[in-house]
């Protein structure tokens, strides 16, 4: 709510997610730890925001909770017009299989399935035709630039092949939400500057909501917005003109 | 759709192997052993299922073929009354001990006297023509080839039975018993080899009927009088099933096939569902990726389920190869086997039930499936 830090140019928009009043804590033992402490924010459709902290600072909590991976203890989590905290295990997948993807620091990707097949495979659940999953796929590996690699399976592909798959398979979903945690952590400078383009990119063209979390300091100068994040609360929130000067979708 | 579960099999096998071998030496051996009791203990019936007699009369309460008292002779001609029987022939059996020229010690022997007519009835299906013609001969008896050595004689030697000298004239194959050497003559070697002087006439009468489809109705109308003497009659298939049953079950040896088959089924179904848990938590990662993309865990489980039925599609497929090289050695070394497409079956059933099972045990493993771990 009012505790979000208000920017100029996010009043003109609607927030596409929302944190009210979050907090998170997790026992291990007898001892309890606070990772969000009373936690509000709201993300802009259509831009790429990154969450940025020490590690610790409760931002991959933060990110598990914004796309409905965990539940939070206390606080609303609004998403796409749906209370998060309100869907059951079922609703909830439906959500994420209709409006999410992710992309994580390790790739995850299926040793036995080659590229085209790693992106086919969550559309086939999507109730998509075959034509149309493999046509979407096609369209997917090519917009990350990897027309040349349909056929690898991972064992074939580097590093930065393999994490451009994956964004590949979340974004052939034409997802509304992006959530992308430590997507170059795990890759060189040249990879990973691949990678955050492509994500920016994503943003901009799609109108893609993506949120990433990330402590690689290099990320920082591509995103519009940039929060800081310190013992589970935002310190800083920053909008930055370098990635915004791109065109903005309506 | 992208078969990821078939996919995932072809290219990860060495990960699968053990699965298959579990499965596919389990459904084996649970082949095998089967054959084995099937065709140990189908050789007490081998008297019913090798002749071609559709009814059988034997004295009431009779338990086997083995264990039967005589009958009075002329309840032949009570069951030659009824319209539907077309030839009724008697059958001796006695128990006799056998004493060899060899260094065997007495050996317990079960004769058959059988009628050597060529149309005769009894082991018409395992004896030939010409051995049945030799028969005819006085104290000529006709013994398995693989029971040869343990009587201690060779083809055209002569032993004793009960004291009385007979000569072997020829050996047949598929005659071996169970709890003794099954020796076949005439009717009247048989009479003149039994040393029992309670005998009033024959172990048993076997029947031809017109329709041997009205085995079991024919085989009712004739029970019941009481005019010759104690007597009671059986379909041949019925009589069979008392015979095996008794030594499958009365014995102990039914429940002890039971107990291995049991300790077999778990052993394989451990190992399978083992392997196919570590299949799972090899690929945990990458399902529970899948699941934050909003895959939901019930058709995550159809792909460990379907890992489980190829795992025991190609088990079997192994086990039916090998079991079938094995089941031919051991007939052609006179191994008693035996498999009809009911317990071929049932060993289908067995095979594919163990890897459902396993698949279901690995299933529950996928409750770790949890995304917010991916997040770190």
């Amino acid at each position: 709510m009012n505790a979000t830090m208000p920017s100029p140019a996010a009043t003109a928009r609607a927030p596409i997610l929302r944190a009210d009043n979050v907090c998170k804590a997790f026992t291990s033992g007898t001892l309890r730890t606070q990772v969000l402490n009373d936690l509000s924010l709201s993300i802009d459709p259509g831009e790429l925001t990154l969450i940025s902290g020490p590690s610790g600072c409760g931002k991959s909590t933060l990110l598990a909770i914004l796309s409905g991976l965990q539940k939070v203890d206390s606080g609303r989590v609004h998403a796409l017009g749906s209370e998060l905290g309100q869907l059951d295990l079922r609703a909830l997948e439906r959500f994420r299989l209709q409006h999410t993807g992710f992309v994580f620091q390790g790739f995850n990707l299926f040793p036995a399935l080659t590229a085209l097949e790693q992106v086919e495979l969550p559309l086939n659940h999507m109730g998509m035709s075959k034509q149309e999953a493999r046509e979407r796929a096609r369209r997917s590996l090519e917009e990350v630039g990897l027309s040349h690699r349909f056929k690898l399976r991972p064992s074939e592909l580097s590093g930065g092949e393999k994490q451009r798959v994956a964004i590949a398979r979340a974004l052939a979903k034409e997802p509304e939400l992006l959530f992308a945690d430590e997507p170059t952590s795990a890759l060189d400078a040249a990879n990973g500057q691949t990678i955050i383009d492509i994500l920016h990119t994503i943003a901009h063209t799609h109108g893609t909501t993506v949120l990433c979390v990330s402590h690689d300091p290099r990320l920082v100068a591509h995103a519009d917005r940039v929060l800081a994040m310190e013992d589970g609360r935002i310190l800083s929130d920053r909008r930055l003109g370098a990635g915004a000067s791109k065109e903005t979708p309506p | 759709m992208v078969a990821l579960a078939r996919k995932t099999l072809v290219y990860e096998w060495r990960r699968f192997l053990p699965a298959i071998l579990a499965v596919g030496f389990a459904g084996l051996l649970q082949l095998l052993q089967l054959a084995l009791v099937l065709g140990i203990f189908g050789a007490t019936s081998v008297y019913i299922t090798g002749s071609s007699g559709d009814v059988w009369v034997g004295f009431p309460g009779t338990q086997s073929v083995g264990s039967g008292r005589s009958i009075d002779a002329n309840v032949e001609s009570r069951i030659l009354m009824d319209p539907a029987v077309t030839h009724v022939e008697p059958y001796e059996w006695v128990d006799g001990d056998w004493r060899g020229a060899g260094n065997t010690g007495g050996v317990s022997v079960f004769v058959s006297g059988i009628d050597t007519a060529a149309d005769g009835l009894m082991f018409s299906k395992v004896l030939s023509p010409a051995l049945r013609a030799r028969l005819a001969e006085p104290d000529a008896v006709v013994v398995d080839r693989a029971d040869l050595g343990k009587l201690g004689v060779a083809l055209g030697g002569t032993a004793t039975i009960n004291g009385r000298r007979v000569r072997v004239v020829g050996v047949g194959s598929g005659l071996r018993g169970l709890g003794g050497v099954n020796v076949l003559t005439s009717l009247d070697t048989a009479r003149r080899l039994d040393s029992d002087n309670d005998d009033i006439g024959p172990t048993y009468l076997v029947a031809k009927i017109a329709d041997p489809a009205q085995a079991k109705a024919v085989a009712r109308r004739l029970r019941g009088s009481k005019a010759f003497g104690p007597y009671t009659t059986w379909s041949a298939a019925d009589f069979a099933r008392i015979s095996v049953r008794y030594w499958l079950f009365d014995t102990g040896a039914g429940a002890g096939v039971l107990f291995l088959a049991g300790i077999v089924f778990l052993v394989g179904a451990v190992i399978t569902s083992q392997t196919l848990v570590g299949a799972v938590q090899g690929s945990v990662r990458e399902y529970a990726t899948l699941n934050a993309l909003g895959v939901g865990v019930g058709a995550l489980r159809k792909v460990v389920l379907e890992q489980a039925f190829w795992v025991g599609a190609l088990g079997l497929a192994g086990a039916t190869v090998l079991g079938a090289f094995l089941l031919l050695g051991a007939r052609a070394e006179d191994v008693p086997v035996t498999l009809g497409p009911v317990a071929a079956l049932a060993c289908i059933a067995l095979v594919m039930g163990q890897a459902a099972v396993s698949g279901m045990a690995a299933m529950r493993s996928m409750r770790r499936i949890d995304p917010a771990t991916l997040l770190r």
